[in-house]
């Protein structure tokens, strides 16, 4: 729900509510003002008659209109005088009941008792209230009307700055801090300003994070590179003597895996950052060609079977990464594959799935994907290559899962 | 064939300089930016061997410098930065091949070698090992005149050798320089001792005497007097 639609909801509401309220009351105060006007009149011709009667000690002649009329009678005792009331009574020319407000009261002339009835008509009340509550709902009506439209351009004004905002964060890069403009509205200014001063940060920590990275790894680069090559040098030296070629061999191979271990964890890092974007229109299935085609005399030593099945599939990915992405995951299926066994590859428009032949099992599914794992008692590879292959995933928007039917794993990678 | 190696880690340097003297080329060490200007400036290099992080500057800088005077110095660089980016840089300014620390002496060994046919015979060199005979261009090999039908690995394989001829190699150097940094070293080894099973027959069954031996099953040498 937008906030200008809650907004808006809580202020009809509350706007009909007190509407609502004040129109009964308004209607309950001019309805007992009117009343007690008519009262007040009702009274004064009260007065009058008795004036009258005192003065001249003799009924007055009454002239009745149609909106007040009294009635004269005699009576045997006095009539207990009452207070004003309301009846209901037919009005022939009308041919309707009407409230006619009342008075009856008692009086003395001649000797004789009179009960006196005064009556005035409602009506002209009644209808100077339904004009008045007329006016009042259209305004009302009028009101949240006017309301609502000028809420609704306004609102939209006054936050379109915010939504330049967001989509300044939407597209947010480590790389670039945000050059938000300064708004003239105070909260919006202060917001971006905010914005501004926390990503100038980020990417100063960024940036400095980034180079302690790329000279962590020079400085350790260059040291295992000074071992592999007086390595490589003592070689051609040492040639006669068996066991220091040997001891020299695996110093050559440790030296390796450290600096590929170092540059998975390198790689790691940059995929976390953000530092490659999926802005390219990889040919996957060229990649996927070039890779087997590379690798094809390797598939046959071991005696396994490939089965391709490719579509033609070109999407927006990143070069490095895609062949990163398919030598990871082909590698570890050569790996495990047990020689004899089969490769399959699928891949489609939605979906590019590779299934190998098992030979110990399923995988532990709760942490494949995790940094430094490795399969049962395997020594091989660094156990950085499925974890390079999700953060791959996640960076292009894929989606990798893995499962184990028939005695295959199966990784299959949904784009979209 | 004359060298500049300009790296400022001097063990480093050393065994790069060492290697390539043993064989065969001229070498020359730097070990700092203003160092590497003035020899630049003053001589002609078949090939430089360029370190990117240098004390004083940056071997890019030297390298758009090396361009800017139209130099047609070839240059390698290695660095220990193996940024794609770094990667693409140099070679986009004019580098005519990109090593990511560590690397193996003789794959630097290779890839000089590659550098200097392609610009002192237009790659056209035909390079020749005892009885062997190999057109780089042509990619065909022969031994006695007799040709010898191999595949692209075994080919590249034997220049491998041939460029490295008399040396130790590792079976891990083999591996790396034919598949690169993504293979599996480990799971490549039995492959390697298959291929080079094959190349061996083949230069036999040509006429050739057998060149390439095991060295205690953990590397191989080329043998050529």
């Amino acid at each position: 729900m937008k906030l200008f639609t809650k907004y808006n909801r809580v202020n009809i509401t509350a706007t009909i509510f007190v509407f609502v309220i004040g129109s009964i009351g308004f209607y309950l105060v001019l309805h007992y003002v009117l009343v007690k006007q008519l009262d007040d009149s009702l009274r004064a011709e009260q007065q009058e008659i008795t004036g009258f009667v005192t003065q001249h000690n003799e009924l007055p002649f009454i002239q009745n209109t149609r909106h007040q009329w009294i009635e004269i009678k005699p009576s045997a005792a006095p009539a207990i005088a009452a207070r004003p009331h309301t009846v209901f009574l037919y009005n022939a020319r009308e041919d309707e009941s009407e409230p006619v407000r009342q008075l009856v009261f008692p009086i003395k002339a001649n000797g004789a008792f009179y009960t006196v009835t005064v009556n005035k008509s409602e009506t002209e009340t009644e209808e100077l209230l339904k004009l008045i509550i007329l006016v009042t709902v259209s305004m009302i009506f009028l009101t949240l009307l006017f309301n609502y439209f000028i809420n609704r351009r306004l609102i939209r004004r006054l936050w379109q700055p915010f939504y330049n905002t967001i989509a300044a964060i939407r597209d947010y890069r480590l790389q670039q801090p945000l050059k938000l403009r300064h708004e003239p509205i105070e909260e919006i200014g202060l917001l971006n300003d905010s914005l501004n001063a926390m990503t100038e940060r980020i990417n100063r920590d960024y940036l400095a994070l980034r180079s302690l990275t790329e000279n962590a790894s020079h400085e350790m680069q260059t040291p295992l590179a000074v071992i592999h090559l007086k390595v490589e040098s003592l070689l051609q030296t040492m040639e006669r003597d068996e066991r220091s070629v040997q001891q020299l061999m695996a110093i050559e191979d440790a030296t390796q895996k450290l600096s590929k271990l170092h540059q998975s964890l390198l790689l790691l890092t940059k995929l976390e950052n953000r530092q490659f974007l999926p802005n390219e229109q990889v040919n996957l299935t060229a990649v996927i060609q070039s890779w087997l085609e590379e690798k094809r005399e390797m598939l046959g030593s071991k005696n396994i079977g490939l089965i391709v099945d490719c579509d033609q599939v070109v999407l927006p990915f990143h070069q490095h990464l895609a062949e990163i992405l398919v030598g990871n995951l082909l590698n570890n299926a050569i790996r495990y594959t047990p020689a004899g066994g089969s490769i399959k590859i699928t891949l489609s428009t939605k979906q590019l799935v590779i299934t190998n032949s098992a030979a110990n099992g399923s995988l532990d599914t709760e942490k494949l994907f995790q940094r430094f794992y490795k399969a049962g008692d395997s020594t091989e590879g660094t156990g950085l290559g499925l974890a390079i292959v999700q953060e791959i995933c996640l960076l292009a928007g894929f989606h990798i899962s893995y499962h184990y039917t028939a005695s295959k794993h199966a990784f299959t990678i949904r784009f979209s | 064939m004359k060298l500049l190696i300009i790296e400022d880690e001097r063990d480093l340097n050393q065994s790069i300089t060492d290697f390539l003297a043993a064989a065969g080329y001229r070498c020359e060490p730097v070990f700092t930016y203003r160092d590497a200007l003035e020899k630049i400036d003053c001589n002609t290099y078949d090939c430089i061997i360029l370190d990117i992080m240098l004390p004083g500057g940056s071997g890019l800088s030297l390298l758009r410098y090396l361009k800017q005077d139209k130099k047609n110095d070839g240059v390698i660089i290695i660095s220990a930065r193996g940024e794609l980016e770094d990667k693409l840089e140099g070679l986009q300014l004019g580098a005519d091949d990109y090593l990511t620390k560590p690397f193996h002496l003789s794959e630097l060994s290779m890839r000089v070698a590659a550098i200097l046919r392609r610009k002192n015979f237009n790659g056209q060199a035909v390079i020749t090992a005892g009885m062997i005979e190999i057109d780089t261009a042509g990619k065909t090999v022969h031994v006695q005149q007799q040709p010898v039908e191999l595949t692209q690995k075994e080919f590249q394989l034997l220049l491998f050798f041939v460029i490295n001829r008399n040396r130790v190699l590792s079976k891990n150097a083999i591996a790396r320089h034919l598949w690169g940094d993504d293979m599996d070293y480990a799971s490549s080894y039995d492959f390697i001792y298959s291929h080079i099973k094959n190349l061996r027959k083949k230069i036999q069954a040509a006429g050739g005497p057998d060149y390439i031996r095991s060295v205690y099953g953990e590397g191989y040498k080329m043998m050529v007097s």
